[in-house]
């Protein structure tokens, strides 16, 4: 059981990295980005290779893996998806654009997983990474799940200060609220939305250094975590930050118990993706503005 | 390489273009013509194969007095062996296990289509489509985790519907057969296209409000294109299975979806002439690179290029040619109607253009 709620607290807590980001893209480009889930696995292989060539813990690669993961977030931004919406592009098209833009990246980390293994002589498939214990409490829990919700804390909390405590954030929501008025007054809207896609990957290639230590890993395995993480999205509240982050930890925990509470009933856990595939579907009919709606009208 | 290989390749090239054929021209009326993102096309093109691969072992066993013995995913191949060798004999029984599992996946896509355009009224076109992936990757992961159904990861094996013909025969048959199926359902889409329907369902995707405000009922035409859709998609599936002979969940992901998306993008939305012209582009870069890969010196598996390649020809033609290849031509119908009414009548049509013309 405490396994159980471990690996749901980490779960939550890179659902929560990936989903804010996800929110911010819909907020300032209206774009469903499916390339996210491979942004994650860019900061994943961007950590491990760093850890690779300088010998250290993973842990401490995580500067490598928001700068890869903002990087790939921005020049898609910069490359794609500004450009798209400039041109009037609808979000279905946007949407299409995500996706092949998620397939370029997924297949050039495949190709980079193979070129990793042969210099590097390490496994870059189907692999994880041993991690280190502690006492807590007089538990013994695993390094990650300290430091993920650490990491996602420190991130999340700077996000706040940035978006509602600082010029820049002010400037930010002003363009999402109305770009045209803001670009008026004088806030060059596409740097400041640049800015926010390179934030949004960054957390998600934060995200990415944490699941070798969980997961078994390989080029596709941010792809898997993409739709658990527009579950969050949706059943937080399209277009708010605040539910993004609230629907990661409601989905994130109701998949592990759900799945944990079926397994004692003997329904085999390999079905926990369906919960929230069905949390997407069911929130989008039933209650379409998900838990933003208990606070905002 | 032997004529035999020659013939093989030509065939599976042909058998896979027409199932990519089918693929888009669902989603090219769909997705092109009405502007509906039906992006659970790999739960419906899975419904086809699933059929197929859930039915042709058991009945055939149930036709040829076989009992099946052991847990269906272990046993599915070897009694699909066993079953072929008697459709060799009989081929009554080879033509009833083609049309029995088609018979069985028609109805049911119809429905699940229906099922679909229910949200389809409710959702903002991206949150639909979003909805649709959620519930298609639903199916994939019941269908790889139920093992009665197809068999789980182990897959099932598929009778060989043709096995009573001899070799060239065979593929001949087989692609008669596919090429069939492929230039019937792009035709359905070209006339649709090309009709006053098609213009109908060009105006609720340019503008639906002023489509309804023309009397036309969207709910409706959304419930019967998806369902045609559908339709079109399971037969993509039951074809496709019988090609592959076996049917594996993991055939049909969200990827999948993608590549059909891509074709219609690549080939032109709107355009009647898109899904040919997509389907063989995605056919030629995919066979060109399995082709020549063995002359491509790089340091990995070249197929991951032929994928980096796709995402990048999309992206450009998004960017540079947003029509595609070949792009709508709205005037095709309007051009052929002209001589015949006469010029007076050009202008009147011409200013109805995105709201629904009067043409039904």
């Amino acid at each position: 059981m405490l396994d159980v709620l471990v690996g749901a607290l980490v779960y939550s807590n890179l659902l929560a990295l990936l989903a804010i980001g996800l929110s911010l893209m819909l907020l300032t480009c209206r774009v469903s980005n499916f390339a996210h889930g491979d942004v994650v696995t860019t900061g994943l292989y961007a950590a491990y290779t760093a850890s690779v060539l300088l010998r250290v813990s993973p842990y401490a690669c995580i500067p490598f893996a928001l700068l890869a993961g903002g990087l790939v977030s921005l020049l898609s931004f910069l490359l794609v998806f500004d450009p798209l919406r400039r041109a009037g592009g609808g979000p279905v098209t946007l949407m299409v654009a995500s996706m092949a833009v998620g397939i370029i990246i997924r297949y050039s980390l495949h190709a980079y997983a193979d070129v990793m293994q042969r210099t590097l002589g390490v496994y870059t498939r189907q692999f994880v990474l041993s991690d280190f214990e502690l006492q807590l409490a007089g538990l013994r829990v695993p390094g990650v799940l300290p430091l993920s919700s650490l990491t996602a804390a420190v991130l999340l909390v700077s996000l706040y200060v940035l978006l509602y405590r600082t010029r820049l954030g002010v400037a930010m929501r002003a363009a999402i609220e109305n770009p045209q008025l803001a670009e008026s007054l004088g806030i060059d809207v596409k740097r400041v939305f640049a800015i926010g896609w390179f934030l949004s990957g960054a957390l998600a290639g934060a995200a990415g250094v944490f699941l070798p230590f969980r997961v078994i890993s390989d080029p596709d395995v941010g792809w898997s975590m993409l739709l658990p993480a527009f579950a969050s999205v949706v059943v937080g509240g399209i277009g708010s930050l605040a539910g993004s982050v609230a629907g990661a930890y409601v989905v994130g925990f109701s998949e592990l118990l759900l799945s944990y509470l079926l397994a004692t009933l003997g329904v085999s856990t390999a079905y926990r993706p369906l919960i929230s595939f069905a949390a997407i579907v069911a929130t989008l009919l039933l209650r379409p503005k998900g838990l933003s709606s208990l606070w905002s009208r | 390489m032997r004529g035999v290989e020659v013939l093989s390749f030509l065939v599976s090239t042909a058998v896979l273009y027409s199932v990519y054929l089918i693929l888009a021209s669902s989603m090219e009326i769909e997705y092109g013509e009405l502007g509906l993102p039906s992006f659970a096309k790999a739960a419906f093109f899975a419904l086809g194969a699933f059929a197929v691969g859930a039915l042709t072992v058991r009945l055939g066993a149930l036709l040829t007095g076989v009992a099946l013995e052991g847990e269906f995913k272990l046993v599915s191949y070897r009694y699909a062996t066993l079953i072929s060798a008697s459709v060799a004999r009989n081929p009554a029984l080879g033509l009833a296990l083609f049309a029995v599992p088609l018979l069985v996946a028609l109805p049911l896509a119809v429905l699940m289509g229906l099922a679909a355009s229910y949200p389809a009224l409710r959702l903002r076109e991206d949150h639909l489509a979003i909805a649709l992936i959620a519930f298609s990757e639903s199916v994939r992961v019941v269908a790889r985790n139920y093992e009665p159904l197809v068999g789980g990861t182990f897959g099932a094996g598929v009778v060989d519907f043709l096995a009573w013909l001899r070799s060239p025969w065979k593929e001949l048959a087989l692609l008669a057969v596919a090429l069939a199926m492929g230039f019937g359902a792009w035709l359905v889409e070209y006339r649709i296209s090309t009709s006053p329907l098609g213009r109908v369902l060009r105006a609720v995707r340019d503008d639906e409000v002023a489509a309804q405000a023309y009397g036309k009922d969207v709910a409706r035409l959304r419930a019967q294109i998806l369902a045609l859709g559908s339709a079109m998609a399971a037969v993509a599936g039951v074809l496709y299975a019988f090609y592959a002979g076996t049917v594996n969940p993991d055939d049909f992901t969200v990827s999948r979806t993608f590549i059909v998306v891509l074709m219609v993008v690549v080939g032109g939305r709107g355009n009647p002439f898109g899904p040919p012209v997509g389907a063989a582009v995605y056919l030629l870069l995919d066979r060109g690179i399995t082709l020549v890969k063995h002359y491509i010196p790089v340091p990995f598996d070249v197929n991951y290029l032929s994928y980096i390649l796709m995402g990048l020809l999309l992206i450009l033609l998004l960017l540079k040619r947003p029509g595609g290849i070949v792009p709508e031509r709205p005037l095709l119908t309007l051009r052929r109607a002209l001589p015949q009414r006469g010029s007076a009548a050009a202008p009147q049509q011409r200013g109805a253009e995105g709201g629904g013309p009067a043409g039904t």
